[in-house]
């Protein structure tokens, strides 16, 4: 069914509502929630914001947010005018870009293949031990991922054995190594955990369209391009929109924990500099500063996402 | 069907709601009932404390702290940072304004005193004795804000009567029993003579006893713990550990220590010794977790570190292994540069003004809260707080010496009875050195006998054949610094605010990345040099000239006492 | 020519598909399996590394110590209650929301998801936050666990999207027998998302079970509002990599907790949400093998 309408959507443009009395009232069940949850939105998203201020601050904690020094634009050209804090957005938008792209892919491979098991069974256990990990926390996770990779760990040990490199190779060393990490540690962690919405997606699809497509001589391949990927194609695209936007919060934990200072260059995220440079001296407003700086950047981001997938006639966000 | 379902589904919420309820009114009439039951216990007046600092909370019905409160009225429930950082903790406590009684706020203390949330200490202390007794006339004016008011009390380090200290709980170089045994116990002087032991051990014996291959040297390099890598070149010029700088006795002048030419002569050394295969491949990557892995497996020769940052862990774990017996422990070698004299340990307390326990503003009872300090510093608390019951804790010998059985001891390690028993009241005010009865320790880490009975035995044949007793001997000790020590407590609490702070932040970023640099290097002069430039960069006059400032004003209120 | 082919993939693709899985399985199930080994392990052995699947000097002493935290019970009584409670809200409110903003007819429908879409991505931060939630009364209150964060952008579209799949003509011919918004949500919407429900609802819960800074930061000085993973991370935090006081290090050195209670810690959390899982799994599997199997 959900191919039927991603092709309607395709041809016919949405009506727009016109607003009148009519409608109103038609519509005045649905008004009345709304405004509740614009209300709610209000007050426990938008209100904060006010916070905002503490960026063009010399915030002290005596003064509070009301009466501190009004500063300007200097704690962002404070920023900007930092080498350190423009490398870091490059590490920080590198390592955003490519969790986004494999944790996305290997989700998706991984519910269309769990997808395609028939033992139930089978089906059940291996789903309830892909997402366990989810439940670890990085310090354990890369505690092992540390162990593993370690010059004598099972990574060098097998490499040595098949002869493909002679001496071990200390991955922590090279700073072309840490993304890469990073990259599979997210990959290990969440995939199992990430596959969870398209399976629940896959159940939308009828089962009907799997047996016309049997019914027209299409095998596993062509069911899974012509069916099960259209079928769960919305899920996925609000998805990637969502985290289209989130490229900046590449994450703080994972980093920290697997950084050291031979690859701080290509580690630090703008959340651990945030955390160095203004927190840990007691400056909030830096904080503050670069957060404005991130959301900013997100919602420039999703805005354009969100046209792409309009002009393509896709789900959109809004 | 679907209504008994839904009605299900409703039924659950309304016992979820009603078991709530059950909680909030719990927590609700929690305080009435607290005042009710303080009354039977013969008004028993509780306090709260926040310390902005890691630490193991104690159970509510903590057999000790009862014991502590029957005696002073006063039972304290402290509470502890947990994921945050200090400065966060603080910052949204003074951003709500609302405080517990006590507080201890770590590096957030400036905050709490720039937000007017302390209660100035100056006008009640000297209705305490052993308040006003536990610092002189010139440490309580050290502690003196810009405003000339006292707002906290540093808890730590304060020595009562003779001192009595047996580990050297500080920074050293440390080399294995059994390397120290293999050389028949030789005098180690100098920074050559202690890599040239190891590197001869090493040639001798590669493998352990199960042929596992030992690590010659490792560097733990995480984050701030990097100290092991990169301040031993004021050790080995002799300094006591001023933590950022060194400072020259006689003219009084601040010294970096990242530039001098011992500095270019340890990390050089550093270099050849990687070269050749003695310095751990892993030292700049491995995490604080694998490196206490390493040294307690026993396979690590040597290393530079903190006593308290391996010897519990490790130790622990050596032991349990078995492996003292293959003289896997660690021993402290006074190695410097040349030979010369080392001040490594220093006798006398360390005041760090910068940090303490204070009142705050939301304390209903200010004279209480004080009242409490100072009971906890007379002797028969103070040795329920580090000693336990005795009967129960420790015994005491006919010659009124305290010792502990070997249960006793090892009871006082476990995390339960710690929890369930124990009560140090720990980020309170405390003594070391000796009790008013001039014969035990304040506390048992500081009982010779106590500190004997828990030596392995490779660590007493090391130490009888050198001639001596304790970590300290092994190293010496000296007179006190001079006033200004430790100039750490200045710079522990720079903001990037100022220019110097900003400098010895950046510093911090270049030598976490440069330093590993210089010792991997194949060509070690070029890789200095880039160091170098880096480090030039980052303006450490700037830095050093605030550190002078701090050091000048330090001496002239010293002045005042002479 | 075609059907033989398509029988030799077919016949290739479910050895090459169980061995995936296999693989797969072994690698997430490593971490879990090494954590539960650690845990069963004695603290002090632990330090030494070098476990991996069993436990070398074989111990309970780790979950005894978690187990016996002072406040570990009451701490598990409000996060029970807190995730039932939280969960509810959050799935009602979530699916309203989403029902909302999927209604084709609705005249504010784009206005109002990016007004929720932005919010996730703009925070006011810590400071600010604490403020609000001081000024609503809501500190020192269990309604602070699951009254903020009981609308989720990120929910809500999970739902939406859902929603959107369900066609139009459904809500078209309920309204034509008279049906109300409110009937069409609750008799036919509802019934018909199941699975993101559960899906949604499993988010939020899981969310609600592992959280304790809300706990930390607005409910610290009260006792009986604490979270059983607020009590475990006070009873881990002695370890945290992040303190940089050599002061504080001293004084807690002799205190530190192995990595030994926390593996112990990590299983006794996982373990009611391995217990529970199936119970919601069976929405999003059962749908799938209508759909997979047939061939």
């Amino acid at each position: 069914m959900s191919i039927e309408r991603t092709k309607s959507k395709q041809k016919v443009k949405e009506p727009k509502t016109k607003i009148t009395w009519k409608e109103i009232k038609r519509q005045k069940v649905l008004l009345f929630w709304a405004a509740i949850m614009v209300v709610y939105g209000v007050v426990f998203y938008y209100l904060p914001l006010a916070g905002w201020t503490m960026a063009f601050q010399n915030y002290k904690p005596r003064l509070g947010i009301f009466h501190s020094q009004f500063v300007g634009w200097d704690k962002f050209r404070t920023l900007f005018s930092d080498m350190t804090f423009i490398r870091v957005i490059r590490n920080t938008l590198a390592m955003g870009v490519i969790n986004l792209v494999v944790t996305f892919i290997t989700a998706i491979v991984f519910a269309i293949l769990l997808n395609e098991i028939k033992s139930k069974g089978g089906k059940k256990v291996v789903q309830t031990i892909s997402y366990l990990p989810h439940f670890l926390s990085w310090i354990i996770v890369t505690g092992i991922l540390h162990d593993m990779l370690s010059g004598g760990g099972i990574v060098n040990e097998l490499l040595l054995n098949f002869h493909i490199i002679s001496q071990p190779i200390n991955f922590f060393a090279h700073p072309g190594y840490f993304w890469p990490i990073v990259a599979f540690a997210n990959v290990w962690k969440e995939t199992g955990w990430n596959a969870i919405i398209y399976l629940a997606a896959i159940t939308s699809i009828d089962p009907s369209l799997y047996e016309a497509a049997a019914i027209d001589g299409a095998g596993r391949w062509a069911k899974i391009k012509h069916v099960t990927l259209p079928g769960i194609k919305p899920t996925i695209i609000i998805l990637l929109l969502m985290n289209v936007g989130n490229v900046l919060n590449a994450g703080f934990e994972v980093q920290y924990l697997l950084g050291n200072g031979l690859v701080q260059k290509v580690s630090q995220t703008i959340d651990i500099y945030v955390l160095k440079w203004g927190i840990s001296q007691g400056d909030f407003a830096i904080g503050t500063a670069a957060g404005i700086f991130k959301s900013f950047v997100s919602i420039i981001l999703i805005v354009i996402a969100n046209q792409i997938a309009k002009r393509n006639g896709e789900e959109q966000l809004f | 069907m679907k209504r008994k379902r839904m009605l299900s589904a409703l039924l659950v919420v309304a016992m979820a709601a009603t078991m709530f309820a059950g909680c909030g009114n719990k927590g609700g009439s929690n305080s009435s009932t607290q005042g009710g039951k303080a009354a039977n216990d013969g008004d028993i007046k509780e306090f709260t404390a926040f310390f902005a600092v890691p630490g193991s909370e104690i159970n509510d019905d903590n057999e000790v702290q009862q014991i502590i409160a029957e005696k002073t009225g006063v039972k304290v429930k402290e509470t502890w940072l947990t994921g945050q950082t200090a400065e966060e903790a603080i910052g949204t406590l003074v951003a709500g304004d609302e405080y517990p009684d006590f507080i201890c706020g770590g590096n957030g203390m400036p905050q709490l005193y720039d937000a007017g949330a302390l209660v100035a200490l100056d006008d009640y202390i000297d209705k305490y004795p052993n308040i006003k007794n536990y610092f002189t006339e010139q440490e309580w004016d050290q502690l003196r804000q810009d405003d000339g008011h006292i707002y906290w009390i540093p808890q730590f380090s304060n020595i009562k009567g003779e001192e009595k200290t047996c580990t050297h709980n500080d920074e050293a170089f440390w080399i294995q029993a059994r390397v120290l045994e293999w050389a028949n116990y030789p005098e180690i002087k100098t920074m050559d003579d202690y890599f040239k032991l190891i590197e001869d051990y090493n040639a001798a014996n590669p493998t352990m006893e199960d042929g596992t291959e030992n690590i010659p040297y490792t560097i733990l390099c995480e984050d701030w713990r990097y100290f092991c890598l990169e301040n031993a070149p004021q050790f080995l010029d002799g300094y006591p550990n001023d933590g950022s700088c060194m400072v020259d006795p006689d003219t009084l002048k601040v010294m970096d220590y990242n530039t001098s030419d011992t500095a270019v002569k340890y990390f050089k050394k550093l270099n050849e010794e990687y070269q050749k295969g003695i310095v751990d491949p892993e030292s700049f990557t491995q995490t604080y977790d694998e490196y206490i892995a390493k040294l307690s497996s026993g396979r690590v020769l040597g290393m530079i570190d903190q006593w308290w940052d391996f010897a519990f862990s490790a130790g622990d774990a050596i032991k349990s292994a078995g492996l003292d017996a293959q003289g896997c422990d660690y021993i402290p070698v006074p190695v410097t540069i040349d030979g010369r004299k080392n001040q490594w340990h220093n006798s006398g307390g360390v005041l760090n003004s910068g940090d303490g326990l204070a009142i705050t503003k939301d304390c209903d009872d200010v004279e209480a809260a004080l009242q409490f300090v100072d009971d906890l510093l007379s002797e028969e608390i103070h040795n329920l707080r580090f000693w336990g019951v005795e009967g129960e804790d420790y015994q005491v010998g006919d010659d009124g010496l305290f010792y502990r059985t070997k249960e006793q001891r090892a009871k006082a390690a476990e995390t339960d009875y710690k929890a369930s028993h124990a009560c140090s009241y720990s980020y309170f005010p405390q003594y070391d050195g000796t009790c008013d009865d001039g014969l035990n320790a304040t506390k048992p880490s500081g009982q010779a006998k106590e500190f004997f009975d828990g030596l392995n035995e490779d660590v007493k044949k090391a130490f009888q054949a050198y001639g001596v007793e304790t970590y300290v001997e092994m190293l010496g000790t000296n007179e006190a610094p001079g006033p200004w020590y430790p100039m750490w407590s200045f710079s522990n609490n720079f903001t990037t605010d100022t220019e110097g702070g900003m400098a010895w932040t950046k510093i911090g970023e270049v030598k976490h990345e440069q330093l590993p640099q210089v010792v991997m290097a194949k060509d070690f002069d070029s890789a200095w040099k880039t160091y170098m430039d880096a480090y030039n960069a980052c303006n450490p006059d700037a830095f050093l000239s605030e550190l002078q400032a701090e050091l000048d004003k330090r001496m002239k209120d010293a002045a005042k006492y002479e | 020519m075609a059907a033989k082919k398509a029988k030799k993939k077919v016949q290739i693709f479910p050895i090459v598909n169980t061995i995936i899985m296999i693989l797969f399985v072994i690698i997430t199930l490593y971490p879990v399996l090494n954590t539960l080994a650690i845990s069963l392990n004695d603290g002090t052995d632990s330090l030494r590394g070098g476990i991996y699947l069993l436990p070398r000097k074989f111990t309970w002493k780790n979950y005894i110590t978690v187990l016996q935290k002072d406040n570990l019970i009451t701490g598990a009584y409000v996060t029970v209650a807190r995730t039932v409670i939280g969960t509810v809200l959050a799935l009602i409110s979530n699916a309203i929301l989403a029902f909302i903003v999927s209604r084709k007819r609705f005249m504010f429908k784009k206005q109002l998801s990016l007004f929720w879409v932005i919010t996730m991505y703009v925070n006011g931060g810590l400071i600010p936050t604490f403020l609000l939630y001081k000024g609503l009364g809501l500190t020192n209150s269990f309604w602070v666990y699951v009254i903020p964060g009981m609308v989720s952008a990120f929910n809500m579209l999970v739902i939406r999207t859902y929603m959107n799949g369900i066609p139009d003509s459904l809500e078209e011919s309920a309204q034509l027998d008279g049906a109300g918004y409110t009937t069409i949500f609750l008799k036919i919407y509802s019934p018909l998302c199941k699975p993101v429900y559960a899906t949604v609802a499993l988010f939020v819960a899981v969310g609600q079970w592992n959280s304790w800074f809300d706990a930390m930061l607005y409910n610290r000085m009260n006792g009986k509002l604490t979270t059983l993973q607020y009590e475990l991370m006070k009873l881990l935090s002695s370890v945290t990599n992040t303190s940089s006081s050599v002061e504080a290090m001293k004084n807690a050195a002799g205190t530190v907790t192995p990595t030994s209670v926390r593996a112990a810690a990590t299983i006794i959390t996982i373990l009611p949400i391995i217990c529970i899982y199936p119970f919601l799994q069976k929405y999003f599997v059962t749908g799938l093998t209508l759909g997979g199997v047939k061939e």
